[in-house]
């Protein structure tokens, strides 16, 4: 069995990155693998904005990540500098900088880049989406 | 401690994916990893010298590629295929480039513990 971490570069809807990321994650899961985490990176802060509404026949990228997390107790982190620069904020950062809006879900925390570097670390493989 | 193989695809300016690259590779050597930086297809763009990324509207960050012996990254890599595609000779660059070619480059890759592709 292996300890893996899981980079999501790509958006919610526009590549299927997301949607890939997901899939391996899941069956990662479901074969006794452990996941160390999920790191949102570059575009990839795209999925942990609860404002994304999709069409209800179509696949909910952000509610199955949300599913997944609270399943599985899977940690999924958020890069601060590349979510912020994206618009994509947390109620604590809104709140801090006076904002009268914030859009990521509970689902989702902020972190710092180290977390990713240190879960690479502790991880036996990353799998970049 | 890992081997953390940083690889730049894209050109610079079009997409904040050098940058955050960039980004990426010096936390990473702060977090005392041992990284390595090349560049190939576009991605060799980023080594050419005197671009003005404010006359876009980016932020400068290829002065940053300067600061890589502060950070202790001395292993960086250019592929020599993509520089010849470009016609990027040695005196256009901005920085010190180890140059490889495919099989060198393909040794490197599978020499580190995780090669991450931007």
């Amino acid at each position: 069995m292996s300890k893996f971490i899981i980079q999501v570069n790509g958006p919610a809807y526009g590549t299927s990155a997301s949607h890939s990321a997901l899939r391996f994650t899941q069956a990662a899961l479901s074969s006794g693998h452990e996941i160390h985490c999920v790191f949102f990176y570059q575009d990839g802060v795209y999925n942990t904005t609860d404002f994304n509404l999709p069409a209800s026949d179509e696949f909910d990228i952000v509610a199955a990540w949300k599913q997944l997390a609270l399943e599985h107790q899977v940690s999924l982190v958020n890069c601060v500098s590349a979510a912020l620069r994206r618009g994509i904020v947390s109620e604590q950062e809104s709140k801090e900088n006076g904002l009268p809006h914030w859009n990521v879900g509970s689902s989702f925390v902020m972190g710092g880049l180290g977390e990713l570097v240190t879960g690479i670390e502790a991880a036996d493989r990353l799998m970049c989406f | 401690m890992k081997k953390i193989c940083v690889m730049f695809r894209s050109a610079p300016h079009g997409t904040s994916k050098g940058r955050e690259a960039l980004d990426f590779a010096l936390l990473s050597a702060t977090f005392e990893q041992e990284v390595s930086l090349i560049f190939v297809d576009e991605g060799v763009l980023h080594l050419l010298k005197d671009q003005q990324s404010e006359l876009i509207g980016g932020k400068d960050y290829l002065a940053t590629l300067k600061a890589l012996p502060f950070y202790d990254i001395d292993s960086v890599y250019a592929c020599k295929q993509s520089l010849a595609d470009f016609g990027l000779s040695h005196s256009l660059l901005s920085i010190p480039v180890e140059i490889l070619n495919d099989e060198t480059i393909s040794a490197h890759l599978t020499s580190v513990d995780e090669v991450l592709v931007f």
